[in-house]
Parts: structure tokens; C-alpha cells; sequence
């Protein structure tokens, strides 16, 4: 029991980082961004084609990816998504399914469908209270809060952070204060691939790589991102931690190959009653 | 080669009735469905268990297919209640369809897991003799293809029709007219749901052998690539945007005579980046599709 917490926690940790990346890009694009998934695949196996492939330490590869694909993401919003800009939230999601089928192929094209692993030395895992932890889990749980704690500095005490915050909350207010959108949508993209590239890495650690390794994680990270309230950054990682903790802790009564069951019925539920999320502002329409 | 035509022929017919489900549900209705691949994979199912396990003749099967994917897409369709926004419905769909396809591929009682379901019959498939079959298959798809036409656009050009198309442009006005927007997007996603359920039973009897890999994300690009291609709401543009990507698709089997390093793992890979490069560039440059949606004619004097 509380061994599946544990886990549960770790892997409601693993969601953090993609929810927070889900859930910027659609305060500051207005659109539920569905290639996501695909994106942290082909960042894990960029950190794999550096790693297992060419031998670097999986920590240089890491942060070298992230940085790259950063900007990587700057470049697929400007071929894609730019020319679309303000065309409406159905083509765009459109849009990022068609992106998401291109880059999650493009790995399958690449790499084929084996699972692969990073090249990680194995290591023993300790005890603490009874819980077994390994350390992939520990540095798993370093990473993203050292990833949570430079994402709440930047988005409250930077001026990017600012300008950021105050374009999705409303842009045309934001412009009149000259607030460059396009710039601020380049930023949020940069941060986001660097989310992303660091959550397909948690992701290849915790699991494998192969294709749909990142995929299989959109309807929890969703799940995770409305649970706390799209555009929450905050909301973001309580929704990723408790669906992390309540999926697991799901297959002690039901059998694990249903578990997304649970990320689908927290998005049903929060939809019907709660429908601005935990800590989402209240929902207004038009 | 014109056996090869042939069986084209009834994958179009049937690409092309998913199309239109889609293209009710989405183009008509603004019901964005993402979770097509695993209402098809349901509806497949339905139909092949119904003959298989429950007895069924094939039109019963069919019938009990529709009725199960309408039924389904109508219990999705009620999370809408508060939260009418596309966004969300798209991730709910998404949701499902994981599910639908996690089902056919885990619950080996039923649905026998990977190894599939197979020696599935077909309709008067004992009375015509095997070297004429397909012919009439074409025939018989055909006919539910026109059929489906059909409703649809008898459907699309009712007052039901009307508030449908009328929801997707606003449901805020709608609902301010007194109409009853919930009921209204059950019976449009339930409606499209039930021609899902008729082209999944087609791919039973034209495969009659079904699998959970038939079922991937292909289905949903494909079929989204049909309605955008076509024009959103045009139903004739949903059939030809169907015919076209399923030529693309066929055809690019040839390519492996080509270049014969491809092996299949990475043609389906080449395959599925056409589509979604043709998906986006689409969206860019021709959102709206090669073909108009239905509008009254006014005879201007």
C-alpha cells in the first residue's frame, strides 16, 4: 500500500513537467496542444541518440537536448502553428493532432518499434520506512522539483514570467502595454520544449523508449492539467500528483491495463462539476 | 488489377462512410471527435461478436453495431452538460477511444486479445459463389455508401439540421432561442455514431478477420484528412476527400517495390507523415476544403 503510493507519487512526479508544458502553452496559446506526447518522444530519443548511441553521460545529454529542442519547438510553432495563428481552437488542435502522427513517425521511421533504454548504470535500491526506492526514482523526484521551483521563480519574478502571465491573461491588454506577443509565444515555446524534452527523459527512465511512449501520457497530462485548472501552473502539478497517486493506487482494486480509465473519469467528473479545475479561475462564458 | 480496383472500391466505400460519420459529428455538428479510431475499433467488434458469440445473422449484427456505437457516442456526448467548449469534448473523445481500443485488446474472453477475431461471415456469403463475392461486396458498399449519403443529407437539411448547425456556429444563441442544446449534440454525436458502427461491421466482412493493430491513429487521420480535404459540413466532399486519401494510402504500398530498403515497420511510419504533412499544409492553405457545404439557395431576381 504504501509501496504503490510511493510509486503513485513518482508517477504523478514524472506528469508535472509535461502538465506544466500542457498547461503554459494553453494560457498563452488558447488551444490543447495534442502533440505533446509525440514532442517528448522525439526529445527522449534525441537524449538516446546521444546517450546510447554516441556514449555521452545521460545528464549532458539531457540538458543539451532540452536546450535544442527548445528551440526546435520555436521552429515547428513558426512552420506550423504561426500561420494558423488565431484561425480558432479546432483547427489548431487539428493541427497539433496531424503534428503529433508527423514527429511520433518520425521517431517509429528513425528507431523502428523495439523499446530501447538509455545506457544508465544499474544501481541497488535503498529502503526507507519499508518503501523500496530506486534512484532513477530519487533523481526523477530532484529533477522536477528543482524544474518546479526555476518554473515558479521565472513565471513570478521575471519579467519574461510577467509577460507571459499577462498574455494569457489577455493579450490585446498585454499589447497596449507593449507586450510583443509573438516574442512572449516564442518564449513560452522555448520553455516548454525544455519541460518536454526533461519529461520524455523522466518518461524513457520510469519505462522504455518507443514510440508511443509519450503519447500514451496525453490523456493523463490533460487529465492532470484540467484537474488543476487549464492555465494553472500550480494547478498543474496538484492535478499531476493526484492523478499520479490515485492511478496507482487504482490497480490494488482494478486490473492495470485500464488504468487511463482513471485520468478519463477525473476530466468527466471535474468537466460536470467543477469545471474551472481546482485552481482554476472560475469559468465565465461569453 | 481490376481485382486490385475492386477491393480499392470497397475500402473507399467504407473510408468514406467513416468520413461522413465524422463529418456529421464535426463538420455538421462541431463535435470534434478524436476518438474515432476507437468507436470504429467498437463498432468492428459489435458487429463480429454479435455474429460470432451472440448468433446473429449479419444485417441483425450490423443494426446491433449501430445501436452500440450510437449508444456510446451518446453517453460521451452527456459530459457536454456544463463544459460545452471543443477543447475539452476533444480530450474527453481521445479518452474514450484509448479505452474502447484497451478493451478490444485486454479482454481475451471476449475479444481474444492480439490474437484476434477471425472466420468472421459475410452477408449472403454461403448463397453467391467466392469468385463473384466481391463484386457484390463493391455492389452492397456502394448502395450503403449512397444510403448513408442519404439520411445524412436528408438529416442535414431537416430543422434538426438547422440546430445543429446553428450550435456549432453558437450555442450560446442557440440555447437563448429555447433550444435544447444538450439533447441536441447526444443525438448529432449518437447519430454519426451509428455510421461509425455500419463502417466498422463493413470492415468486419471485408476483412473477416479483425485485429486491435487495424485499429491505430491512421483511422483518425485518414478520416480527419477526408472531411478537411473535403470541405467541413460538404457531404459529397467528405466521399471524394475519402477516395482520395485512401488512393494515397493504397497506392503508396507501391512505393516498396521502389525503394525496397523500406521495410513495413517504416512505410506505415512514411505513410502516416504524409498524411499529417497533407493534414497541416491543408489547414494553411486550403481550410476550406475543395468542396462547399449545403446552404439554401435564394433566387436572387
Amino acid at each position: 500500500m504504501l509501496q504503490t503510493a510511493f510509486n503513485g507519487l513518482v508517477s504523478g512526479v514524472i506528469m508535472t513537467l509535461p502538465a506544466l508544458a500542457v498547461t503554459l502553452l494553453f494560457g498563452v496559446l488558447k488551444f490543447p496542444n495534442f502533440a505533446v506526447g509525440a514532442m517528448m518522444t522525439v526529445a527522449a530519443y534525441m537524449v538516446f541518440a546521444l546517450n546510447g548511441q554516441l556514449g555521452w553521460p545521460l545528464a549532458a545529454a539531457t540538458a543539451t537536448v532540452a536546450v535544442a529542442f527548445g528551440g526546435v519547438c520555436i521552429a515547428i510553432d513558426q512552420l506550423t502553428f504561426k500561420p494558423l495563428r488565431g484561425r480558432g481552437g479546432i483547427t489548431l488542435m487539428v493541427a497539433s493532432l496531424g503534428l503529433g502522427f508527423i514527429l511520433e513517425n518520425l521517431a517509429r521511421f528513425a528507431y523502428g518499434n523495439t523499446a530501447r533504454s538509455f545506457a544508465i548504470e544499474l544501481a541497488r535500491p535503498f529502503r526507507f520506512l519499508d518503501v523500496r526506492m530506486n534512484r532513477e526514482q530519487m533523481i526523477t523526484i530532484a529533477i522536477s522539483a528543482l524544474a518546479m521551483t526555476l518554473m515558479w521563480l521565472l513565471l513570478t519574478r521575471t519579467p519574461v514570467g510577467r509577460a507571459m502571465r499577462a498574455v494569457a491573461d489577455n493579450p490585446q491588454l498585454a499589447l497596449v502595454r507593449g507586450i510583443e506577443s509573438e516574442r512572449i509565444i516564442r518564449w513560452t515555446w522555448f520553455i516548454a520544449g525544455v519541460l518536454l524534452a526533461v519529461g520524455g527523459v523522466l518518461i524513457g527512465m520510469d519505462r522504455a523508449l518507443e514510440p508511443p511512449m509519450g503519447s500514451n501520457y496525453v490523456v493523463g497530462v490533460f487529465a492532470a492539467a484540467i484537474l488543476g485548472g487549464l492555465g494553472s501552473a500550480l494547478g498543474a502539478f496538484a492535478g499531476a500528483m493526484i492523478i499520479g497517486v490515485v492511478s496507482e493506487l487504482s490497480t490494488l482494486i482494478m486490473p492495470p491495463n485500464y488504468r487511463i480509465g482513471i485520468p478519463l473519469a477525473a476530466i468527466a467528473l471535474i468537466l460536470v462539476f467543477r469545471p474551472q479545475g481546482l485552481f482554476g479561475q472560475p469559468y465565465i462564458r461569453k | 488489377m481490376i481485382s486490385f480496383l475492386v477491393l480499392l472500391g470497397i475500402v473507399v466505400c467504407f473510408s468514406a462512410i467513416l468520413a461522413l460519420a465524422l463529418n456529421f459529428q464535426w463538420g455538421l455538428g462541431g463535435m470534434v471527435n478524436f476518438g474515432l479510431a476507437g468507436f470504429y475499433t467498437l463498432g468492428t467488434y459489435s458487429c463480429a461478436l454479435l455474429i460470432l458469440k451472440g448468433g446473429a445473422n449479419t444485417p441483425v449484427a450490423t443494426l446491433g453495431a449501430m445501436a452500440i456505437v450510437a449508444a456510446a457516442c451518446a453517453a460521451t456526448a452527456l459530459v457536454t452538460l456544463r463544459v460545452t467548449e471543443e477543447d475539452y469534448f476533444a480530450i474527453v473523445t481521445l479518452g474514450v477511444g484509448e479505452m474502447l481500443r484497451l478493451v478490444a485488446l485486454n479482454e481475451d474472453w471476449l475479444t481474444k486479445g492480439a490474437l484476434g477475431l477471425s472466420g468472421i461471415p459475410r452477408p449472403l456469403g454461403d448463397v453467391i459463389p467466392a469468385d463473384v463475392y466481391v463484386y457484390f461486396l463493391l455492389g452492397l458498399s456502394v448502395a450503403l455508401l449512397l444510403g448513408t449519403l442519404w439520411v445524412l443529407n436528408v438529416l442535414a437539411r431537416s430543422p434538426f439540421g438547422r440546430i445543429v448547425r446553428a450550435l456549432r456556429e453558437d450555442d450560446v444563441v442557440a440555447a437563448t432561442l429555447g433550444k435544447n442544446v444538450l439533447w441536441a449534440r447526444v443525438r448529432v454525436f449518437a447519430i454519426g455514431g451509428a455510421f461509425i458502427g455500419l463502417a466498422g461491421s463493413m470492415h468486419a466482412f471485408y476483412y473477416q478477420y479483425i485485429d486491435p493493430t487495424q485499429f491505430t491513429n491512421i483511422v483518425i487521420a485518414y478520416a480527419f484528412m477526408a472531411v478537411i480535404a473535403g470541405g467541413r459540413g460538404a457531404h459529397a466532399g467528405a466521399i471524394w476527400g475519402a477516395a482520395a486519401v485512401m488512393v494515397l494510402l493504397e497506392g503508396s504500398r507501391f512505393l516498396k517495390d521502389v525503394i525496397p530498403a523500406l521495410d513495413s515497420d517504416r512505410l506505415a511510419a512514411i505513410r502516416i507523415i504524409i498524411i499529417g504533412v497533407g493534414l497541416i499544409l491543408l489547414l494553411i492553405y486550403r481550410p476550406q476544403g475543395f468542396m462547399r457545404e449545403y446552404r439554401l439557395q435564394v433566387e436572387l431576381k
